[in-house]
């Protein structure tokens, strides 16, 4: 144990991990409001009564579900290009792998949100006349989401790790950086300790905050 | 328009049979030493002794929230350099993800531990026993039980995370995929068929957590959550 640390050279390049800062931040909204949009349609699709809408709703779910989302992000940057006419980036392939694996994980909380509202809001709702659209909206969607809250806000930080494996495919983020940083001035320790320590602090808040809501819900009603 | 082609697949069904071992191989691995370890940082983070429970605290906490891929390249670039070990791709893997999935087992396993009524706790203590042989014969048999369907949920999301050991080259299914796509030219058919060997194995033991926790919850035995 005698080594020495040095973050001189990781502090001296900061500017290029701010680079990867911004390239994690960019995947991670774009794949936060892609992937929630996504999962709450999907979620609304696995509750519907028309089996046209339930069906595709629930293969895709079970797809990216059971499969690794490294998997589906090397599929859409390898694989996909070749049925595409259009070209497909590293960011492209890694937003569409993260959001619709993402997608999937959310439409399983909505739809547990959906399904853990009472029966009788859905009959009071038709009783004073509301189309099953409207109840849908005014009645039950509103409860049920405050219901799924502690759950998304666990999906927004597994898809802040998730990003990290945009790296696979060159796209610039934060470990990718970490990367070239290491290669170039051979100081892995340091690098992977900040990189770490990085989404440590970025995260942690989040997480705490997640464990604040949950023990606020055990407690009172929602 | 493309035209499907799954000969060259087939050809080196050999290969990415191989590397699903070595998937199935690191789970398991990652599993045998996940579980107990998580069992231990929970029993610590229960415990009344503050010098045991913060740093499991604190362990479960950042294995919890970091990616598993900085923590895997952390392992395998870094730790080496620390403590003079060869590292293996293997051992890399097998280190970060015992250690990630036994934070998350840490979790299940409190959260089965603090579902027992306390009546239990003080019905042991009533016919004298110790806390630990309390533990030990009351509480976790009955929590082990509650806890299964979340086992196994993490037990398939370890198998999906498996597929980060790509990266330092450890020839699991990923990677394979990767060489034989090199050597056939053929990305679509390969990467697909790769997807849909993971579905098949991921999906079947989807199958098996869901009738495990059906059957727990027609017995009234499921976590009530």
């Amino acid at each position: 144990m005698n080594y020495r640390w040095d973050f001189a050279t990781v502090f001296d390049n900061l500017d290029v991990l701010w680079v990867g800062a911004l390239g994690t931040l960019q995947l991670f909204a774009i794949c936060t409001v892609a992937g929630l949009g996504l999962g709450l349609m999907i979620g609304l699709w696995r509750t519907s009564a028309s089996r046209l809408l339930r069906w595709p709703a629930t293969v895709f779910v079970e797809f990216f579900r059971n499969t690794p989302v490294l998997v589906q992000i090397l599929w859409f940057y390898f694989a996909l290009p070749i049925l595409s006419p259009i070209e497909i980036s590293a960011l492209a392939a890694a937003a569409l792998g993260i959001s619709l694996n993402s997608a999937a994980f959310t439409g399983e909380i909505v739809r547990g949100g959906i399904e853990s509202i009472d029966r009788g809001q859905w009959e009071a709702g038709r009783a004073i006349g509301m189309t099953p659209g409207a109840t849908m909206r005014r009645i039950i969607l509103p409860q049920a989401l405050r219901r799924m809250i502690p759950a998304l806000t666990n999906r927004l930080v597994e898809i802040f790790k998730m990003t990290t494996l945009a790296s696979t495919v060159a796209y610039v983020e934060l470990l990718h950086q970490g990367k070239l940083l290491s290669s170039l001035h051979f100081n892995p320790i340091e690098t992977y300790t900040v990189i770490a320590v990085i989404f440590f602090l970025a995260l942690f808040p989040l997480v705490q905050l997640t464990y604040l809501i949950e023990r606020r819900m055990a407690r009172g009603d929602a | 328009m493309h035209q499907w082609d799954f000969g060259p697949v087939l050809a080196n069904a050999d290969l990415l049979l191989a590397g699903l071992a070595n998937t199935l191989k690191l789970t398991g691995t990652a599993l045998a030493f996940g579980l107990p370890l998580g069992l231990a940082l929970a029993l610590m983070r229960l415990s009344p002794l503050r010098l045991l429970r913060l740093p499991a605290g604190f362990i479960i906490e950042v294995f919890r929230t970091t990616p598993p891929l900085v923590q895997l390249f952390w392992f395998f670039f870094a730790l080496p350099i620390l403590i003079q070990v060869e590292m293996t791709p293997f051992l890399a893997a097998a280190l970060t993800f015992s250690i990630q999935s036994a934070a998350f087992f840490a979790e299940v396993f409190r959260g089965g531990i603090v579902s027992i009524e306390r009546g239990q706790w003080e019905a042991a203590r009533a016919i004298g026993m110790s806390p630990p042989q309390t533990m030990r014969r009351i509480i976790l048999p009955q929590a082990i039980k509650r806890m299964l369907p979340a086992f196994m949920e993490r037990a398939i999301e370890l198998m999906k995370t498996t597929t980060l050991v790509a990266t330092v080259s450890y020839a699991d299914l990923l990677f394979q995929a990767n060489e034989v796509s090199q050597k056939t030219f053929r990305p679509l058919e390969v990467y697909t068929a790769v997807a849909l060997m993971y579905f098949t194995v991921i999906f079947a033991a989807s199958l098996v957590a869901r009738y495990i926790e059906h059957r727990l919850s027609v017995s009234g035995e499921g976590l009530t959550r």
